[in-house]
């Protein structure tokens, strides 16, 4: 049984479709990459899964629950889920170390010195425990990001999702993260990663989803869909660069 | 200059009274600053709810208190209530009348802090699983407390300097018994003299206070 199932998800904005109908599974230890151009619903459908957005329409399940149900208990779900923002979003007024504690007190009641031990060996899992008393401000782009990860790992989640995980990165901190998905892959972590970078996929995934107008239109090889796939702009988008 | 001698026989005869003038003047800027400070995180937190009727009298609110000036607001309280029954103290009527004014003027620099935070921050936080009122109490407050504490200070400054209003709603805070003190031998110009000094020097605590309070809570980088 697939960790998420979704079925025909349909999310509007007022009059704009903007997931219409989409169809995907996850399966404990997938890495799995979502791939479209720019408002093909990847971040909205990202944000349906964990209820940050109300979908419309469809079914969502999530270890066997319907999580779109009038009864499920959303902050439980999204501490089940782990989410790494586009442009980080750590707390500016934490340190590094309390940036990835502060849920593990608030949220899971672990007691100070649990909570610490617990953040201290995330960050050190992505080798930031040196930074743990630093703020956001004193990182760079790519340690900012690991915090996040390590924040998110912190609360031991079924499945991790990154939105736009490299956009603000440059290309060496972009291979770095790639690494570190691939490590924490082989791990066991399950990932579900939305991007429109060519570089990145290629670097985590075999197989890619492609979502295009709010509908997946393929899943594939990268070279797959860059040559063999039958429709042309599925072919350009995917043959755009081949550096990877 | 015998018009020393006389100010200073007659400062000296007054000093008690003015001493617990003065210490009103202290006690009224200490309520006022704490519980308009309070009211003013209270107007700030109903200000994001998504309700928009609560939204638009917290609008209001603000809009209403920071435009009329204080004076009428203490008068209106003072001696426009009383026709309608309810008589209050000086004291009451200088509390509640500046808490309220001086929520509004918090409740608008907390929202304009707001304004300039990186709000992904409670988008995180949301999807953490915080609720809407920890991620207030961990996220919101903790950051726009910080970036406010320049315009929280001067508030309170403010506060300090208003607070000489009330002695024209029979409040007997520090100006009013310098206005005694004034009346007695006709020295106005060394009296109120004394007045700005006194105000001056209890203003520099403030800042000293003030300066201490911000470099206490500095964090690396964190700017609005």
């Amino acid at each position: 049984m697939a960790l998420i199932e979704v079925r025909d998800l349909v999310k509007k904005f007022g009059d704009q479709v903007i997931l219409n109908g989409v169809n995907l599974d996850i399966y404990e230890g997938d890495l799995k990459v979502v791939m479209g151009s720019s408002g093909s619903g990847k971040s909205t459908l990202l944000r349906c899964l964990n209820r940050l957005e109300e979908p419309t329409g469809g079914k969502i399940v999530f270890r066997g629950e319907n999580i779109m149900a009038a009864d499920v208990d959303v902050r439980a779900l999204r501490q089940s889920i782990g989410f790494v923002f586009q442009q980080f979003a750590l707390y500016r007024h934490l340190s590094v170390l309390e940036n990835v504690t502060l849920a593990l007190r608030k949220l899971k009641k672990l007691p100070a010195a649990e909570a610490k031990d617990k953040a201290l060996a995330e960050l050190e899992r992505l080798n930031m425990a040196s930074h743990a008393g630093k703020y956001p401000s004193q990182l760079s782009g790519g340690q900012k990001q690991r915090v996040a990860i390590a924040r998110a790992l912190a609360m031991d989640p079924a499945v991790v999702f990154f939105d736009e995980p490299t956009s603000a990165l440059d290309p060496l901190m972009t291979r770095e993260v790639a690494d570190m998905m691939n490590r924490l892959h082989d791990e066991g972590v399950t990932m579900l990663c939305v991007t429109h970078d060519l570089k990145l996929a290629g670097q985590i995934s075999d197989k890619v989803v492609f979502l295009d107008k709010g509908v997946v239109r393929a899943e594939a090889s990268i070279e797959t869909l860059s040559q063999d796939h039958a429709d042309e702009r599925i072919r350009a988008f995917f043959g755009r660069e081949a550096d990877y | 200059m015998n018009g020393w001698a006389t100010f200073h026989s007659d400062l000296l005869e007054q000093s008690p009274l003015i001493l617990m003038g003065l210490t009103k003047t202290l006690q009224l800027t200490a309520i006022i600053s704490l519980s308009g400070l309070l009211l003013g995180i209270v107007i700030f937190y109903a200000s994001l709810s998504r309700n928009n009727t609560l939204r638009c009298f917290i609008n209001a609110y603000i809009s209403f208190f920071i435009g009329m000036p204080l004076i009428v607001l203490l008068f209106l309280i003072y001696f426009g209530l009383p026709q309608w029954g309810i008589k209050l103290s000086p004291f009451q009527v200088a509390v509640f009348g500046f808490s309220l004014n001086v929520a509004a003027y918090n409740a608008a620099y907390l929202t304009s802090a707001y304004n300039g935070l990186d709000h992904a921050q409670m988008e995180a936080a949301r999807a953490q699983g915080f609720s809407p009122r920890q991620i207030f109490k961990l996220i919101t407050l903790p950051q726009v407390m910080r970036l406010s504490v320049p315009a929280l200070t001067n508030q309170v400054i403010g506060n300090l300097k208003d607070s000489s209003v009330a002695f024209l709603i029979q409040y007997t805070e520090f100006f009013a018994r310098i206005q005694e003190l004034a009346a007695t031998n006709f020295q106005f110009f060394k009296a109120y003299l004394l007045a700005a000094i006194v105000y001056l020097a209890l203003v520099s605590v403030i800042v000293i206070a003030a300066r201490l309070i911000e470099k206490r809570l500095v964090i690396p980088g964190f700017t609005s």
